[in-house]
């Protein structure tokens, strides 16, 4: 069998640790599994706080935090070209052979993609969410996107929704993206070794307390299983704006021994909270897959969710109960579960959790997609700006502009620092003895 | 007396290992090579912007427009200002300390002196700015929170820092190893 070729990845996002999320995590353990298969990968994202410059995180993933601060939501400031010397010094010094870019809300992953197209590197997008067609923000970004997607080498979604949905929103050939749902660290999130008795039934709830996450569905919902099932009791973790409603909801019902409200978790500490229950709600009004739902089913937890987005899809319906997003609906969905969880064996459930997620395998099809995208040929920019005239009548004229200012400043930056003066880094080989054997290593690189 | 060379467009390095009643003693000097294009750009930056600068005081046109242009000729003549920095040296001098000096084209010399114990660890740095990333060598010294820079004023490329670097790894870790052995005799000796 002959080697598989080896790839070198910038994967850029404005999403990464130390902020904890679905594209934070996405990122991280898919570049660890790349890194297990052999490739280079290396992350590129804005610094936070006190943390900037070049970090080594576990196994040599290799970060820059770029000290572009933030200005809104996390996102870098968008300045177009600003941020153009520092990614082409990135790719030049790192040897990068693809560019991989994560959620259309991050800025930075827009510009480098720009930049990285304008370079001749090949680039893969990455969709993590579902976005709207009707509001200013949504139309914005979907142009945004199309921008970016007009002259992509390949796509991914997260699922056939999503796909759907990005297809859409930005007039790309489905044929071009690729669907590779994420995956769950079963390792991490592992069922109660004691099972619980069934006296009292514990539903939890983990979510940012937004209106997104469905809040408001919660605040209907929860008062009237207390009502109907009075051996069921709720924990309530995560935070945000709705909090008050909830707490509001508590005190009008007189659920306070019944409903516990835990705040903010935070991530390591999420699995001992799940364990501690028997069912799991998610009322999300929107989701292009959901992570929460895999970690719960992988703790051996029977899952109630609103059927929305990609949700159905993600679990097989023996660990999943589906209803719309009408209170009356899950509360009738809730009941179900409730008779439905002495036949439930968390152990089990795990264990083909296990067969159907792992992120290893997310890393092997995304492999085929980085050698898909390899495989096409490089063309000059005369050849590619036909694709962004296509964008619209204005907008397509525009984006070709834009495109060819960004193609001289490219050009401008080459005269006054060519590539051969940017010094390439030697690969670090991380050896459990240290010192002596990596100064070895980087002298010989050098030399 | 070895000598070691490498060149670059803008910087020269060499290093002088010493022999005979010296031979303890290792010198690397960094030397920027003098450019007349790059004195000749400087002085004009700096010509072009006074001028500038005079022309719109003393015509009392000070608006938006004029303002904008003094800005955006400070900042040319900033960009192509010639660094009156002749060369960098560092000396090792093994158990005793490292001594870093910056010569200037003027013929004034500033020196630092840092001895052996409070080095900690000399290390390669990639310094990332919002434009670019470099490296540097700088040194972690102790009781102190910031690293001390080897080449203050110049920014040479990597392959002239590698041998540096590797000379102060030697020089500080025979002093670093024997210093761990002393605290261990030390601690044992008090049991």
């Amino acid at each position: 069998m002959d080697q598989q070729r080896k790839h070198r990845i910038l994967m850029v996002s404005d999403f990464f640790y130390p902020n904890f999320g679905g594209v934070e995590s996405h990122i991280y353990y898919l570049s660890q599994c790349l890194l297990k298969l052999g490739h280079k990968v290396v992350v590129m994202t804005h610094a936070y706080g006190n943390r900037s410059g070049v970090r080594y995180v576990t196994n040599g993933l290799k970060v820059y935090y770029v000290p572009w601060r933030p200005f809104l939501m996390q996102n870098t400031l968008p300045t177009f070209y600003g941020t153009l010397p520092i990614t082409r010094t990135i790719l030049v010094r790192e040897r990068i052979s693809i560019v991989h870019g994560h959620q259309a809300f991050s800025t930075l992953c827009h510009e480098a993609l720009m930049h990285a197209r304008t370079m001749g590197y090949k680039i893969i997008f990455t969709d993590h969410s579902l976005y709207g067609f009707a509001d200013v923000g949504s139309i914005h970004m979907n142009k945004v996107l199309q921008f970016t997607l007009a002259d992509i080498s390949q796509a991914i979604c997260v699922s056939h929704t999503s796909k759907e949905n990005t297809v859409l929103r930005s007039g790309i050939t489905p044929e071009r993206v690729f669907v590779i749902p994420n995956a769950v660290d079963t390792a991490m999130f592992s069922p109660a070794p004691n099972r619980l008795s069934c006296d009292e039934i514990v539903i939890i709830v983990v979510s940012r307390l937004v209106y997104r996450k469905g809040a408001d569905l919660l605040v209907e919902v929860i008062p009237e299983v207390c009502q109907l099932f009075p051996n069921v009791r709720f924990v309530v973790g995560g935070d945000g704006p709705k909090r008050v409603r909830l707490e509001e909801m508590r005190e009008k019902y007189s659920l306070q021994d019944r409903v516990e409200m835990l705040g903010a978790v935070p991530h390591s500490q999420v699995r001992s909270v799940l364990i501690s229950g028997h069912i799991f709600l998610n009322s999300s009004l929107t989701e292009a897959f959901c992570i929460a739902i895999l970690e719960a089913a992988s703790c051996g937890l029977l899952t109630v969710s609103t059927r929305v987005g990609g949700v159905p899809e993600v679990l097989p319906d023996d660990m999943i109960v589906l209803a719309e997003p009408d209170p009356g609906d899950m509360v009738h969905a809730i009941g179900k579960a409730i008779h439905m969880l002495p036949n439930i064996n968390p152990h089990v459930m795990h264990s083909q959790m296990k067969k159907l997620y792992s992120w290893h395998d997310v890393a092997k099809r995304t492999e085929i997609v980085y050698d898909c995208a390899l495989q096409s040929s490089d063309e000059s920019l005369l050849q590619r700006l036909p694709r962004y005239l296509k964008c619209g009548a204005w907008a397509g004229k525009l984006f070709g502009l834009v495109m060819i200012v960004n193609f001289l400043l490219w050009w401008l930056l080459e005269l006054w620092q060519p590539a051969e003066s940017i010094e390439e880094v030697p690969d670090l080989v991380l050896v459990q003895n240290e010192h002596e054997e990596r100064m070895q290593d980087f002298v010989e690189a050098q030399d | 007396m070895s000598r070691g060379l490498a060149f670059n467009s803008k910087y020269s390095y060499t290093h002088l290992n010493g022999k005979g009643p010296s031979e303890a003693i290792d010198v690397h000097d960094i030397t920027v090579k003098k450019s007349r294009l790059r004195i000749f750009s400087s002085y004009s930056g700096a010509a072009v912007f006074l001028t500038a600068t005079l022309y719109l005081v003393v015509l009392k046109e000070l608006c938006i427009s004029s303002i904008w242009s003094i800005l955006v000729c400070f900042s040319l003549a900033k960009v192509v200002h010639h660094k009156p920095v002749k060369k960098e040296s560092v000396v090792i001098m093994p158990a005793f300390g490292v001594q870093l000096e910056t010569h200037y084209w003027s013929g004034r010399v500033i020196c630092r002196f840092i001895p052996i114990s409070k080095i900690l660890k000399p290390v390669l740095n990639e310094c990332v700015t919002p434009v670019t990333c470099r490296w540097s060598l700088a040194l972690i010294l102790r009781d102190e929170d910031e690293l001390t820079l080897i080449f203050q004023k110049l920014q040479p490329p990597v392959r002239m820092l590698v041998p540096v670097w590797k000379e102060l790894c030697a020089a500080t870790d025979c002093k670093g190893n024997q210093h761990h052995l002393n605290l261990c005799a030390r601690n044992s000796a008090k049991k």
